[in-house]
């Protein structure tokens, strides 16, 4: 078979995370975990029972780095599509940004600033938190069960995908601000290995949401929006 | 000085110059470039009124002629600014309806070039930007930190309170903050405020 994309089914796994490490987050997203040896896509996602054309499509997307803007969406498993964003939620929900934050409590008190500074991080780390576990809880409770009422035949009269993509904004940005406001205003003295690991995190984690939010409106959202096309004429 | 955030979508239909196009707008200092390649002009309209990217860069010839006030119209997407990326000889005339024209061998400062012109009003000069601020601002910062509205701090200060927003407008640029909680922690890492002062709203 002929494939236009970076990876195929015969592609190894290792080379797939060689490729992008980003993409080691994707393959355990899936459910696939790690000393696959030298096993290939296929032969992976059958031992796994995922659906390997959108495990392929999901990876593709993201290993071809310039977001393409298209119309092939066939072969995908909308359901495992969802497994794998709600997978991706929970990851930053219940370890990431947890991590995240003990971190950064810890890098505030090894400099030897408790006290207040400690106090207005925190506040606003945890607003940020809020922000980011309201945004996904309404993805999880409101607009997935919509999508699977959609594939069971039940679609709801109002709700249209649409609505979700207009009003989806990023969680990134709150997070490079307080990126930016470490790198420019925090004032330190001497070695900062601490703080540097929680900027190094910060970055990544920024780096993951964007990515996240993109596959959600580039590639969740077209799906489902060829769903509901389909459930019409039907 | 504040470097320029740029959405942009390449609309052109060969892969080598769309991606080529993409990666030399990384390039640019002073610049960065959020690139979305489009290929299919149905996607090109959902896209424009869905996610509303500062700058189209679009092959004037692909899809015949497209109308650029009508697909602003159309998407609802007004103030799209527009460069044909023209790579032959093409009528001047056909070009009036956009902002500018890259051409196939512009080098990287003549994009940058052509770049700064669209966005004129967008881009700071170096010398009227400082990062630093006014007096009057670190008042105002402090106010807005210790919670107060716009209208109580307008009354404190004897300002209006359009002045008080064009000044927090200002400080959000100059810090490159725009939550109160990071107005928070610069005010309590620079020593503006004491924890004290805000006890209350924590």
């Amino acid at each position: 078979m002929f494939s236009n994309h970076k990876f195929n089914e015969r592609s190894r796994m290792g080379e797939i995370i060689h490729e992008d490490t980003s993409l080691l987050l994707t393959i355990s997203r899936f459910g696939i975990s790690l000393g696959f040896g030298d096993k290939t896509v296929q032969e992976a996602c059958d031992a796994n029972e995922i659906h390997c054309k959108t495990f392929l499509a999901v990876v593709n997307f993201i290993a071809e780095g310039n977001v393409m803007v298209q119309e092939t969406y066939e072969h995908i498993s909308i359901e495992s599509v969802i497994n794998y964003l709600k997978n991706a939620h929970h990851y930053f929900l219940s370890y990431k940004l947890p991590s995240i934050r003990e971190k950064l409590i810890e890098a505030v008190e090894s400099s030897g600033q408790s006290g207040p500074y400690k106090v207005v991080f925190m506040k606003f780390f945890d607003e940020y938190f809020q922000e980011v576990r309201k945004h996904m809880d309404y993805e999880d409770k409101t607009v997935f069960p919509y999508v699977m009422r959609l594939l069971s035949g039940k679609p709801d009269k109002k709700y249209r995908i649409a609505y979700f993509e207009e009003h989806h904004s990023d969680v990134d940005s709150k997070l490079s601000e307080l990126k930016s406001i470490i790198v420019r205003y925090y004032p330190s003295k001497g070695q900062n290995y601490k703080m540097n690991d929680v900027l190094f995190d910060l970055y990544a984690c920024e780096k993951d949401l964007a990515l996240h939010n993109m596959i959600e409106d580039f590639f969740f959202v077209p799906v489902v929006e060829a769903i509901e096309e389909k459930s019409k004429k039907a | 000085m504040n470097d320029l955030n740029l959405k942009i979508a390449i609309a052109e239909p060969s892969v080598i110059v769309r991606s080529g196009l993409a990666v030399a707008l990384k390039r640019i200092p002073g610049i960065h470039a959020h690139t979305f390649e489009i290929s299919s002009q149905d996607f090109l309209a959902n896209y424009i009124k869905l996610h509303k990217p500062d700058l189209l860069i679009v092959n004037p010839l692909y899809w015949g002629s497209l109308d650029m006030g009508k697909l602003k119209d159309e998407t609802g997407h007004l103030t799209l600014r527009c460069i044909a990326l023209v790579n032959g000889t093409l009528d001047e005339n056909f070009l009036k309806q956009y902002d500018e024209k890259f051409l196939l061998y512009d080098n990287i400062d003549q994009l940058r070039l052509k770049l700064n012109k669209v966005f004129e009003s967008e881009t700071i000069t170096p010398d009227e930007e400082t990062d630093s601020l006014s007096v009057r601002e670190r008042e105002i910062l402090t106010c807005v930190v210790k919670g107060q509205t716009n209208k109580e701090i307008a009354q404190s200060l004897f300002l209006s309170t359009h002045t008080v927003i064009t000044h927090r407008r200002n400080i959000a640029r100059k810090l490159g903050i725009h939550s109160t909680a990071g107005l928070t922690i610069y005010a309590i890492v620079n020593k503006l405020i004491e924890l004290d002062d805000i006890k209350k709203d924590l």
